[in-house]
């Protein structure tokens, strides 16, 4: 029976074809731990990116808004915000399938689960500390606010806060990245180029999201005591 | 994508009971695709029957190991954890830590300097608006005093003048005076010369008037 060797060679056929390569990593070996290499190597491009471009601007001094009841966090939401942005759009518009890796593809390093779930948790550890270090541990009498009967739901809160944040940023990110590369696989020329604008547009709203949601969070945690 | 496709067809490619072991290398093999040779039957009878033998070499298909094939094709590895995520974590902790240095510390004493430079100037344009009430004050009592001695002077000049003019009318009521003196002691004296003269004249007139009236 021959069905099942045609098809079989017809999916390889079309594997060689697309060569849309999700979920497949570039392994580095740590100590005895396992990393994604590609996300690492992107994440210092991002990196180097945004402390170059840091270098270059303080000649011309510009304004930030200083605030100073929450002033110490300016620069956490700050790095929030263009960390996560000038990863999605590097991953749009840098071009890095130039570089060949021998295994998996290098794209923005905010399509892995790794960095989104490592962002949201920093967001928790800091609307923790921001809370607890205000309030001392009568922070934890929030859970009880404004009835008891709602503490089931603040405690939630703790764990759905760095997840949707997480899921939400990696979400987008993934998604935006396989429809573009789908469409280019699939209708070549212009035709991709409406959905690229519109995944520029969308992973600059989610840098943006995701910081607001981060300094709404500290903001959440740190106020009560007027 | 594809490979999660090929990922969710794995188990339908594994091979026969009947291929030999397949070998360590992770090429792919044509000459080892499976060849599922089902059992013979010379009519199928009944529906069940073909259910049975469906579910037969279902079984054995999963049960089979998989060929070399299969070993190029990766599962799909979305969420996989592994030690990349606090290595994400301990990156941007730094990314922040030198960012705050670069970028924010520099920018954050720039506009505390310029927040100081604009209350320096602030309170020091208040200081010079006390500065000008004072200058105001100043030029007033100047120009008071100004006022007050042009006042004096004009009176004094005033003074001065009227005095003159009091000698000088005074002077000429005098000559006036002493004219007129002269003028009435001169027709006084006129007067009396002509009195005198009339008395004479008189004494005559009446003489003569007597001498005209009496004779008759």
């Amino acid at each position: 029976m021959n069905v099942l060797s045609c098809s079989i060679n017809t999916l390889k056929g079309l594997y060689d074809i697309s060569g849309v390569e999700v979920g497949q990593h570039f392994y580095w070996q740590i100590g005895g731990f396992q990393v994604h290499a590609q996300v690492l190597i992107t994440s210092w491009v991002v990196i180097a990116i945004l402390l170059g471009s840091a270098t270059l601007v303080v000649r011309n001094p510009q304004t930030i808004p200083t605030d100073e009841e929450y002033g110490s966090w300016v620069p956490f939401i700050g790095t929030m915000f263009l960390f996560i942005f000038v990863s999605n759009w590097s991953g749009a518009l840098l071009p890095w399938k130039i570089i060949q890796l021998p295994h998996g593809e290098l794209a923005a390093p905010t399509n892995d689960i790794n960095t989104t779930v490592a962002l949201a948790l920093l967001t928790s550890v800091a609307y923790f500390y921001a809370g607890l270090t205000k309030k001392g541990l009568g922070y934890f009498g929030k859970y009880i606010q404004p009835t008891p009967i709602l503490l089931p739901i603040n405690i939630l809160e703790d764990f759905t806060k760095p997840l949707s944040l997480s899921f939400r940023l990696f979400g987008n990110i993934l998604a935006d990245e396989l429809v573009v590369v789908v469409l280019v696989s699939l209708v070549p020329s212009i035709v991709p180029i409406p959905v690229m604008f519109l995944g520029l547009f969308t992973s600059g709203i989610q840098a943006l999201i995701f910081a607001t949601l981060a300094a709404a969070y500290i903001g959440e945690s740190m106020e009560g005591h007027h | 994508m594809a490979n999660m496709i090929m990922a969710s067809t794995k188990t339908l490619i594994s091979s026969s009971p009947s291929l030999p072991p397949t070998t360590p290398k992770p090429k792919f093999h044509p000459h080892l695709l499976p060849h599922i040779s089902l059992p013979r039957f010379p009519k199928l009878p009944s529906l069940k029957a073909a259910a049975l033998i469906a579910a037969t070499t279902a079984s054995s298909l999963s049960l089979a190991p998989l060929p070399s094939f299969a070993e190029e094709i990766e599962k799909a590895a979305l969420f996989e954890f592994n030690l990349t995520l606090p290595i994400m974590m301990a990156q941007f902790l730094l990314l922040m830590v030198a960012l705050d240095k670069i970028y924010y510390t520099p920018l954050g004493k720039f506009m505390d300097e310029r927040d100081a430079a604009i209350k320096e100037k602030l309170s020091s344009v208040k200081d010079t608006s006390g500065e000008v009430k004072q200058l105001e004050e100043q030029a007033a009592a100047v120009i008071k005093a100004v006022r007050a001695e042009i006042s004096a002077a004009l009176n004094q000049m005033k003074k001065e003048t009227a005095a003159e003019v009091e000698l000088k009318l005074a002077e000429g009521r005098r000559k006036v005076e002493a004219e007129l003196q002269e003028a009435l002691s001169a027709l006084e004296k006129q007067k009396e010369d002509t009195t005198m003269a009339l008395d004479s004249q008189i004494a005559t007139l009446s003489q003569e008037i007597v001498n005209k009236v009496l004779p008759l």
